[in-house]
């Protein structure tokens, strides 16, 4: 624990003790749910279950319910399925790299965070198996034994790396997440005193002690995963991006793709946070934890990320030009003034010049404003995929087979039913579980707590 | 005295010893221990194997050995022609016959599997057609299993036996025949000789009777025989020579598939646009709707159809010296004829006599007759004339007609409202009505004979004077269906069947034609096999040129024109609409406009803009609808389409649409032959206007131009490709790179994985200057590949499953991509110049598809394939998003079982499946495929030289569509064959690669399109 | 027992200088320093770690040298799958996730483990407000032979809240 300045603004407002911290957390666990989580959860519910029928018709069915062709063979599934993985990523490179930067302020959203990394990279998940013409053979990407002995997969297919990528990512960031959770579950098992809820918790507690020497270790685990998943969070997206890099379409075989996918995802993970949070902060009445100070760093990630994506923007334009080559030249002129012409707008607009307002303060710390613009930048994210992907497959080569795709109820159904699971699965987060770190907010009671700045005493820590 | 010598068994027996007699005393030398094992009782009362159990095993062994003899009963048969000795499971057979609807003719090969038709080819040995074939011959395989056929002869509605009709038949006729009555037979052309002695003798048996033949043609060319009779005394269609024309002029006559013997002048054309034989027809086509023919034009001049006999007449004048005020285009044409005398053909389309008079002159004029036309070797393949026809129909309605015969035809769908054949046939007092399924006609007939299928027939045809062929049968009736002829012999009262009396009809007519074999038997059997025989023309020694011009040339005077006019034509696909009914013929895009199952009004693009009608087409780019009223026959909300090409002030619309299709009693487009008054093949009398209403449109192609992007299609003109410079018109692609320029294939990032030069590498070539873009190849790869008809809306959603396909690209207003024009690069001209492109898997070296698939269930062969592991596909379309070509197609539903497609998709009914091919799989819902390379016929053709323990020659082996092209625009062979014409091709001057720039290193060469015509640039 | 952070710590301080020997310290959080004090050694999961990575990458490039190169070398897309370096490349981003993947999860297996915390087991903190706001030591006297009034009086004077014997 670090000696830290008193101008700093605190993180955690308000008096506060470490039971206080452990009530305030629990309040929700314990407690009875509110009006609005209800609300909130029976809409969940029904986005949900509508997609769920969406799905199964689909699977039912066949692939031609959607709305693809024999040109664009992918369109709203792997779209979503970017959109959802760049979100996730967030979730991972607050706690991994701000914990490596040792950044305080993460420490009241990284749990939250991490869960939406999890359930985001479930939906993601989802679009790779049903976008497969026959999921019930999902299993042969997989290098299995198999009876024909030497049948392999191809190591050469970006989209087998994309399995590796994701099973590893989503598994890498549960394991850390849970970790995490461990001894919060134990706070909780120690608290609760209703029977099914103790036993459950404790169950979920890995029967968690707590001594001195587990707390090394748990320190110690906890910055070796953070930096191994640093490295895994920049890799994810940059794999996921070579799917498009790696081919031969115009518009996709472009080697700026994976740092552009990387700050693309962040910048979405982030814009997805805030949402997140400015909803449960206000449900949840977290607002002394997650304070207009945290709102705010966030939203500068999200202008500089959002820069960076327009840089690339404008970088892929200009080498379209600069290449020479007539096909790469047609494609960015044809996303700009083509068919498409106004899902290329709605993506500039929303990922480049909208986030430049959050220069002005007043702006940047603005709740509701926030919340809004949050929404705004997942919207230009999803076209920034969909741009990608679809403007580019529908016109490439040969003008015989360029085609218009025209997305069916299906399509929108799926999308919608994955956005319902995943908020499903939020709630039921926020619900039961823990939604701030308890132990690490202890640690820095002390240092970043309001009314230990109010005395000024720093004197605790010396050594 | 007797001999009383004693033989001892052994010195034994001689010295007696007692040892010796011992064992002599016993029966067996061995002691046997059957006695102490029968002596035991208790043995025998212990043994649980009684008598009884004995005789079971017995009789259970009997009947194990006998069960095991039987096979178990089989459901299905299906009988084969030639009982199964020579039909060995998994190995085809063929059989040489021919294919005549009075609407094509063409010499066939068909091939069976396990005694089922399954496809259709052209014969390449016959002289006449040399193997050319078209999509409406290969798909007609499909007809044969068309789910709607009759099963039985009907009377008055309700299926019968044949014995009972024929009795009633038999009894009608000679009740009409005894007190003289009238009994009319309506066909089609028939060029069959014994059915026309049949009929001859029919009529000679009732000398007393009223009876005639009638030849119907629901495309007449009535006109052109009436003016070679008026001109040379023979009711007949000249044969012509297209390969030694150098100069081909064209008024409205669609040559290459609407236009008597198209499959002829096909093959023939082909052969005179190689630009390496140093030189080349030029091709001038004048035309409203720009047809298949017109767009493989050198020179093309949109017209409207009432002034066809001007132009005629122009060029005829213009030969005669008159020069003035002709249109230089016309012009341009009337100067090359005469360049070009004896050496050019002039053809119309139109069925004017007075029209075809002067064309006969014009080609009399030019010295034609004799070396590019041949009227003594006449063709018969159109006999039907309209003045005979309308008789006819006069004498229905005065009701003096007893009996009524039609086979082949179906006048009350196919004639002119103003005839009104259905109630003329009414008035008949017996109507009999021989039709494969239920059509316009045998709805109205009183009596209908289910009639075969030309595959289950026996018969003859003489296309052309000196051209006879077999119809054999490749298999025999699937129904209680009976054809014609063996009914007529059946009511003659004759003994013997149909077979016989053709094999009496050879004997006597073609036998003597030759001298090589000397037992008619041979000589059956022989052209039995080769399908034809080539005799001597027929004796008719064409009459002096006796043709009045000058009152043909007044009557053309006399046309009228008008502000609107309106043309019929036949699509290559439907043709007449006698095939209308195959869904394989449906979903073939057709070669202009690339739209499946529709017809429409065509009209030109610049007034259907100024009209406010849409002129683009695509999932949710639906076409307007017109209400149109032609020769008084009203249509409404038929939908109007923007047609490159069309001349202005007129439109066009395909005849033989508005039936039932398939197995779905669904009507697809609208029936215009009412509208068709006197055969007219135009109309001055339209009215149009807008009806308000969308109409869906199902293309296969929504963009038409190709956008200036010359590594995608490459063309030039004669001039510059005789300069002989490559790179001026097939220019290498060359990249900049640190070590200077490189030649692209020669750039690579990674060391490539070698190409085996041993054994074998397969590849194509595509001559891009032979290809009409008449689709022949994408029915016939239909048919090998089992492709499955997905139906309009699919195809409207651009998921049309076709492996080949032809694009068509029209020239833009604007071509070059340095202006960056792109608006003017997307608007095709108002008369484009066309390039058809046949486009399939690419097979490339380097395939995009292949690395990216993560179960590598798309990978290359050694012998240079890609190929589909179709059950190792998970389907997830990265590959062919990733394909340039766009030329993966994905299983988006069960075809084979998705109730979507049970009216469209043949093969969802157990008798649609039998026209599948064994040797390709039916592919499953949710896997990719795509072009093979008809990689069955591969291993088939080199299993063959093996069995012959010999290399694979080249040509051995041909894809489905490489077969089928009438042309020959289609090689394909192993470039490791160093004598291979496909290897030659490759590396000839005119080959590139499409879009080679992108390194996938593809096998399949395309051969720059030549055009004569002068360029500016050279 | 304790209600803070810093005063155990400082007592923790204080009483190991008298020859105290600690046992343990249960607490809701990290008491940063606290290891050195009770003498805890430093952890070698890391070490773990790493080693795991590496079984990992060998683990990973030996697959795919044995699938694509040696057990069926296809040919896909003209790649050059007869050599491994050639092929080298695009064997670089599925070598790097399994590396990561089986660094994280052996090293976290080997964390439950260590610690014993796996699901069903039972806790072992004295007092449950341990995971809460209380810090707890734990002295045996008898590891140090100091009679239990003199250890209490020395508890005492460390500001604790509650002593309690077992």
């Amino acid at each position: 624990m670090h000696q830290e300045a008193a101008i700093r603004e605190p993180l955690i407002l308000g008096e506060k003790t470490y039971g206080k911290i452990t009530d305030d957390v629990l309040d929700s666990v314990v407690g009875k749910a509110g009006r609005s989580w209800w609300i909130a959860f029976g809409i969940a519910a029904v986005m949900a279950a509508w997609g769920i029928g969406c799905i199964l018709y689909l699977l039912g069915t066949g692939i031609g319910t959607w709305g693809l062709n024999k040109t664009v063979g992918w369109a709203w599934d792997i779209t979503n399925f970017v959109w959802w993985v760049g979100i996730g990523h967030a979730g991972t490179l607050i706690s991994a790299v701000l914990l490596l930067f040792r950044q305080k302020w993460r420490m009241a959203i990284n749990r939250s965070a991490e869960a939406m990394t999890i359930f985001a990279v479930m939906m993601a998940a989802v679009w790779p198996g049903i976008h497969m013409g026959r999921i019930w053979l999902a299993y042969f990407v997989f290098p299995l034994p198999n009876q024909f002995g030497s049948l392999w997969v191809n190591f050469n297919s970006p989209l087998l790396w994309d399995v590796f990528a994701i099973s590893t990512y989503f598994s890498v960031s549960l394991v850390f997440w849970y970790i995490g959770l461990i001894p919060d579950f134990a706070t909780i098992r120690d608290k609760v005193t209703q029977v099914v809820p103790k036993k459950v918790y404790s169950l979920l507690a890995f029967g968690w002690t707590g001594n001195a020497k587990a707390w090394n270790r748990f320190e110690e685990i906890s910055l070796v995963l953070a930096g191994l998943a640093t490295p895994l969070v920049f890799s994810v997206h940059s794999i996921v991006s070579m799917d498009f890099a790696t081919s031969v379409i115009p518009g996709w075989h472009t080697t700026i793709f994976p740092p552009y996918f990387v700050s693309g995802a962040v910048f979405s993970g982030f814009a997805m946070v805030l949402t997140l949070l400015i909803i449960m902060r206000k449900v949840m009445h977290l607002e002394d934890y997650i304070t207009i100070k945290h709102i705010e760093y966030m939203n500068i990630v999200i202008i500089v990320t959002g820069s960076i994506v327009g840089v690339a923007y404008l970088t892929e334009l200009f080498i379209s030009w600069y290449s020479g080559v007539e096909y790469e030249a047609y494609a960015f002129i044809n996303r700009a003034t083509g068919d498409y012409w106004w899902s290329y707008w709605a993506m500039m607009t929303c990922n480049v010049v909208s986030p430049q307002v959050f220069w002005f303060k007043k702006l940047r710390t603005s709740i509701g404003f926030t919340f809004f613009m949050s929404i705004i930048v997942n919207i230009g994210m999803w076209f920034e995929r969909f741009v990608i992907i679809v403007t580019s497959l529908h016109r490439d080569y040969l003008p015989s087979s360029w085609t218009m795709f025209h997305p069916t109820f299906v399509d929108i159904g799926c999308f919608i039913g994955t956005i319902g699971i995943f908020f499903v699965l939020f709630l039921l987060f926020a619900r039961f579980f823990p939604v701030l770190p308890l132990n690490e907010l202890k640690t820095i009671l002390k240092s970043s707590g309001e009314q230990y700045k109010k005395v000024g005493t720093t004197t605790a820590e010396e050594h | 005295m007797s001999n009383n010598k004693k033989y001892w068994k052994g010195v034994e027996e001689l010295n007696d010893s007692p040892a010796f007699k011992e064992v002599k005393s016993k029966e067996f030398n061995e002691y046997l221990p059957a006695e102490d094992f029968l002596g035991d009782e208790g043995l025998l009362e212990n043994s649980n194997t009684s008598r009884r159990d004995f005789l079971k095993y017995l009789g259970f062994g009997v009947t194990a050995a006998s069960l095991a003899a039987c096979e178990a009963p089989v459901n299905k048969v299906i009988p084969h022609v030639i009982k199964g000795d020579k039909t060995n499971p998994g190995v085809a057979n063929y059989f040489a016959t021919n294919y005549s609807d009075g609407f094509d003719y063409c010499d066939i090969v068909v091939k069976t599997r396990e005694g089922r038709p399954i496809k259709i080819e052209g014969n390449k040995k016959s002289p006449l057609t040399n193997g050319a074939i078209n999509s409406r011959v290969n798909s007609s395989v499909l007809s044969l299993y068309d789910e709607k056929r009759y099963r039985a002869p009907q009377i008055g509605g309700t299926p019968t036996s044949w014995s009972k009709f024929n009795g009633t038949v038999k009894k009608k006729l000679s009740d009409a025949l005894a007190n003289g009555g009238t009994v009319r037979i309506l066909t089609n052309s028939i060029t069959s000789p014994s059915t026309k002695k049949l009929v001859g003798e029919f009529v000679a048996a009732n000398p007393n009777a009223d009876i005639k033949h009638v030849s119907y043609d629901a495309v007449s060319a009535s006109g052109m025989l009436e003016a070679n009779k008026e001109s040379f005394g023979i009711a007949a269609l000249p044969t012509y020579d297209l390969s030694k024309a150098k100069s081909i002029v064209s008024i409205g006559a669609d040559f290459m598939n609407s236009f008597p013997s198209s499959l002829e002048l096909t093959s023939q054309y082909a052969k005179g646009r190689k630009p390496e034989n140093g030189w080349m027809s030029k091709h001038f086509q004048f035309e409203a709707s720009l047809s298949l023919s017109g767009s493989n034009a050198d020179v093309r001049m949109p017209m409207k159809p009432s002034e066809y006999g001007k132009t005629v007449a122009a060029i005829y004048n213009y030969l005669n010296g008159n020069t003035s005020g002709v249109a230089p285009k016309v012009e341009m044409a009337a100067k090359h004829l005469m360049a070009n005398k004896g050496e050019s053909i002039v053809l119309c389309g139109s069925n004017d006599k007075n029209i075809q008079n002067v064309v006969v002159a014009i080609n009399e004029m030019l010295g034609n007759y004799g070396s590019t036309i041949n009227i003594n070797n006449a063709s018969y393949q159109r006999q039907g004339m309209d003045a005979e026809v309308v008789n006819l129909v006069k004498e229905l309605k005065g009701g003096s007609v007893d009996v009524l015969i039609v086979d082949g035809v179906n006048p009350v769908y196919s004639m002119p409202a103003d005839v009104d054949f259905k109630g003329a046939m009414s008035k008949a007092k017996t109507s009999i009505v021989f039709a494969s399924r239920p059509n316009e006609t045998s709805a109205e007939a009183k009596m209908v004979g289910a009639a075969n299928h030309y595959l289950e027939s026996w018969n003859d045809a003489n296309p052309v004077a000196n051209h006879f062929s077999i119809t054999q049968p490749s298999i025999s009736p699937l129904f209680d269906t009976m054809q014609l002829q063996d009914c007529m012999i059946s009511w003659m009262g004759m003994d013997g069947n149909y077979y016989d009396y053709i094999k009496a009809t050879w004997s006597a007519v073609t036998f003597p034609m030759q001298s090589k074999t000397l037992l008619f038997e041979d000589f059956w059997n022989t052209t039995l096999e080769a399908g034809y025989f080539i005799g001597k023309s027929a004796e008719m020694v064409a009459a002096s040129f006796t043709n009045n011009t000058s009152t043909a040339l007044s009557a053309i005077s006399k046309i009228k024109s008008s502000a609107l006019e309106i043309e019929f034509y036949s699509k290559v696909g439907i043709g007449d609409g006698n095939q209308s009914h195959n869904p394989w013929l449906q979903e073939l895009p057709d070669p202009i406009s690339k739209i499946t199952w529709d017809n429409y009004i065509a009209m030109n693009p610049a007034e259907a803009k100024e009209q406010g009608f849409a002129i683009e087409y695509g999932e949710q780019k639906d076409a307007d609808t017109v209400n149109i009223s032609i020769n008084g026959v009203n249509f409404e909300n038929v939908p109007v389409i923007a047609q490159p090409g069309q001349a202005p002030g007129t439109l066009s619309v395909a005849l033989g649409y508005g039936q039932t299709i398939g197995k779905s009693d669904e009507v697809i487009g609208f029936n215009v032959y009412p509208a068709l008054k006197g055969m007219v093949t135009y109309s001055t009398d339209v009215s149009m206007e807008a009806a308000g209403g969308n109409y869906q449109i199902a293309t296969t192609q929504t963009h038409q131009t190709v956008m200036g992007r010359t590594s995608v299609v490459r063309e030039t003109t004669l001039d510059v490709f005789k300069k002989g410079d490559k790179d001026a018109y097939n220019p290498a692609h060359i990249l900049a790179t640190h070590e200077g320029p490189m030649n692209v294939n020669d750039v690579d990032l990674w060391a490539a994985h070698p190409v085996a030069t041993a054994g074998h590498h397969w590849g194509m070539s595509i001559d891009l200057n032979s290809c009409i873009g008449c689709g022949s190849c994408v029915t016939s790869c239909n048919s090998e590949n089992n492709v499955p008809v997905v139906g309009k809306d699919e195809v409207r959603r651009s998921r049309e499953m076709h492996w080949m396909r032809i694009d068509r690209y029209f020239s833009a207003n604007a071509e070059s991509v340095e202006e960056r024009n792109y608006g003017e690069m997307e608007s095709p001209e108002d008369n484009p110049q066309v390039v058809h492109q046949p486009m399939m898997c690419q097979h490339c070296n380097h395939a995009p598809c292949e690395t990216v698939c993560p179960v590598a269930a798309t990978t290359h062969s050694n012998e240079g394939l890609n190929q589909m592991t179709y059950n190792r596909c998970i389907g997830t379309r990265y590959c062919a998003n990733n394909c340039p070509y766009k030329v993966r197609r994905f299983n988006w539903f069960n075809y084979m079982g998705y109730d979507k497609f049970a009216d469209l998709n043949p093969s969802q009914d157990d008798l649609g499946r039998m026209v599948l091919n064994p040797d390709v799989t039916v592919r499953a819902r949710g896997v990719m495929e795509k072009c093979s390379l008809c990689v069955q016929r591969i291993q088939t053709g080199k299993l063959d030289a093996k069995k012959e323990s010999r290399p694979v020659m080249d040509g051995d082996i041909e894809t489905a569509c490489s077969s089928a092209c009438p042309t020959n625009a289609i090689t394909f062979g192993d470039y490791n064959d160093k004598s291979s014409r496909v290897l030659a091709a490759s590396q000839n001057s005119r080959a590139y690669r499409v879009i080679e720039e992108v390194g996938t290193q593809s096998n399949i060469y395309y051969q720059t399109k030549v055009r004569n015509v002068e360029s500016n640039i050279a | 027992m304790y209600d803070d952070d810093m005063t155990l710590l400082a007592g923790a301080k204080e009483l190991v200088s008298k020859g105290v020997y600690i046992r343990d310290v249960f607490s809701p959080f990290p008491i940063h320093g606290i290891d050195p004090v009770i003498g805890i050694k430093q952890t070698r999961l890391a070490i773990c770690a790493f080693i795991y990575g590496l079984v990992g990458l060998a683990l990973a490039l030996a697959g795919m040298y044995y699938f694509m190169i040696v057990d069926w070398p296809m040919n896909v897309g003209g790649k050059p799958n007869n050599f491994f370096y050639q092929n080298l490349p695009a064997f670089v981003p599925i070598s790097f996730e399994f590396t990561v993947l089986l660094a994280a999860h052996g090293m976290a297996l080997t964390y439950f483990i260590r610690n014993w915390t796996l699901p069903g087991v039972t806790a072992r903190n004295p007092y449950p407000e341990t995971t809460n706001d209380r810090f707890v030591m734990e002295i045996h006297p008898s590891d140090f032979g100091m009679s239990v009034e003199d250890l209490t009086a020395e508890l005492q004077k460390t500001g604790t809240i509650l002593i309690e014997e077992r």
